[in-house]
């Protein structure tokens, strides 16, 4: 009840019981199964130990640790592969050469999953920061990349015309016609490649790191500690989630005029 | 607002300018092989604050005829000019208003009208002074910071004609502008048309469907027919504005501009084909 009426007081589109409806039932599901013991208490730990282990690792300041590890790899890995992603699609987007040079090693580029240049790029970087960051920024380069080339594209030819009726100058027109027109469509591949940057880094801990949620995740594992394993999913899940609403929030507030 | 409008409805000889003459314009499209006539031999003279409408089948080139005017397709023979200068491409002194509204969406009215001020070089006091007066002007007041998809059809229609009127062009082109709207809204507005014609004085070129539309503003009633696209005819209107829909003459027009049309459309299939066989000898 009282999770309930505090959630009703946040900004929750929707009415609060009914989206809080499906994650307390699957709750209440796992405290059942953990009680009733179903399920061995080393594959399903309860949310009691859930709980626990996030006060013990948050007291020794480990959660936090990671969480700054993986956080800091990300923005900068995001931002740096963003950037270049949304200077190179604008760039395929206005100019006929330069997608008939790139577009073809591009799409190629496009296909291969992310985890998949993890082994090659340990050889080359080893499992330093380097190598987390190049593959965050790779991952969100190709989303970016995308967005920003099909919005480019698809700027109505109506609204050049309108432009040139007035008489627009250059500048202006990047300003007032095709930043605005573009930035919907660009602002969703920036939030598409948040999410998979993320993905991509707590895969890339897991598999080579000494510190990140990931890295926490597979320590956990080793040391047969679900509790701790079952924390770093959930926080991954939350962070995801949070970014996600964040970039979505942050698109209906810039592209305000869409909202019909 | 209510003694802007012109008692006898006469031009005042303030506005000479605006005069308007196409000479031997022709027009062609290229389709894979064959050369397709949009506009063949078109001479048209349209005076200083005339009002000039112009009907004609789909495919006769009259939305071109404003496109070429406007200085958005500038691939055409023959001469265009505008107070005897040729036209070689947009300007301020002629503004156009489109079937669709146009409007940008991410815009609100106040910044789409003001978009139509964006290479002048007045203090931004004065073109805040434009703006609201234009918006005045199309009975919009209230509406500045609404966005287009907040609009009916109708008050978007007038936001864009708000934004061709702002640069108090010499000429204004209106290309369907009544043509997406409901037929009340279309009455409705035909008559904030012939208002703001008045008021503004310029000269206008409408393009339009409806034959009644286009007798009812129209000082002359130009007459299209398609493949290639030409003029048909030329029918003077001698009826005093504001026009009564019901006079016999209005009557009396609408019917022989309708049998041209009607008539024009029954053969148009058959030149199409023998436009299209004879310009593949060119390819």
């Amino acid at each position: 009840m009282n999770a309930i009426s505090t959630a009703k007081k946040l900004p929750i589109p929707a009415d609060a019981l009914g989206l809080l409806a499906v994650p307390l039932a699957m709750l209440a599901l796992w405290v059942l199964v953990t009680r009733a013991q179903w399920v061995p208490e080393q594959l399903l730990v309860s949310p009691t130990k859930v709980i626990e282990a996030v006060g013990e690792l948050w007291e020794a300041g480990e959660l936090q640790g990671h969480l700054q590890n993986s956080l800091r790899r990300l923005f900068l890995g995001f931002f740096s592969g963003a950037i270049f992603g949304l200077i190179f699609g604008v760039l395929m987007g206005l100019f006929k050469s330069m997608e008939d040079y790139c577009a073809p090693l591009f799409n190629a580029f496009r296909q291969i999953p992310s985890i998949a240049f993890i082994p090659m790029l340990i050889l080359i970087f080893g499992i330093d920061e380097t190598f987390k960051i190049i593959i965050v920024a790779k991952a969100a380069f190709f989303p970016v990349a995308l967005g920003g080339y099909d919005s480019v594209r698809g700027i109505p030819k109506n609204y050049f015309e309108v432009a040139k009726v007035y008489q627009c100058p250059l500048w202006p027109l990047i300003k007032q016609v095709v930043i605005p027109a573009t930035v919907p469509q660009i602002l969703t591949g920036l939030r598409l490649s948040l999410s998979r940057s993320w993905m991509v880094l707590v895969a890339a801990e897991l598999m080579a790191a000494d510190s990140g949620i990931g890295q926490m995740m597979e320590w956990g594992r080793q040391m047969f500690r679900m509790d701790i394993v079952v924390v770093g999913v959930f926080i991954t899940g939350l962070i995801g989630f949070a970014l996600d609403y964040g970039f979505k929030w942050l698109e209906s507030r810039m592209a305000r005029w869409k909202m019909g | 607002m209510g003694n802007l409008i012109h008692p006898d409805f006469k031009r005042s000889a303030k506005s000479l300018s605006g005069e308007l003459s196409i000479q031997s314009l022709h027009k062609q499209y290229r389709l894979e092989r064959n050369y397709l006539n949009v506009l063949e031999n078109i001479n048209l003279t349209i005076l200083p604050g005339e009002f000039v409408s112009i009907v004609g089948p789909s495919g006769c080139g009259k939305s071109t005829i404003l496109r070429l005017v406007v200085g958005l397709d500038s691939d055409f023979q023959g001469r265009i000019l505008l107070d005897g200068k040729p036209i070689t491409s947009t300007s301020t002194d002629r503004g156009i208003v489109f079937q669709d509204h146009r409007l940008f969406p991410w815009m609100t009215v106040w910044e789409n009208i003001a978009f139509a001020l964006v290479n002048s070089d007045l203090p931004s006091a004065e073109k805040r002074d434009i703006v609201s007066l234009n918006i005045k002007r199309v009975n919009l007041t209230g509406f500045a910071n609404a966005y287009p998809h907040q609009l009916s059809g109708g008050m978007a229609q007038r936001a864009a004609i708000a934004r061709a009127l702002v640069n108090e062009p010499k000429i204004l082109l209106l290309d369907e502008p009544l043509g997406a709207l409901d037929a009340l809204t279309r009455l409705y507005l035909q008559a904030e048309l012939q208002r703001i014609w008045i008021q503004h004085r310029s000269t206008m070129i409408m393009v339009t469907h409806d034959v009644e539309e286009a007798l009812f503003l129209g000082d002359r009633v130009v007459v299209m027919q398609a493949n290639p696209g030409r003029i048909k005819r030329v029918v003077p209107v001698p009826l005093e504005h504001p026009r009564d829909r019901s006079s016999p003459l209005f009557h009396r027009l609408k019917d022989e501009i309708l049998a041209d049309l009607i008539d024009t459309d029954s053969t148009a299939e058959a030149k199409r084909a023998k436009s299209l066989a004879l310009r593949s000898d060119l390819g």
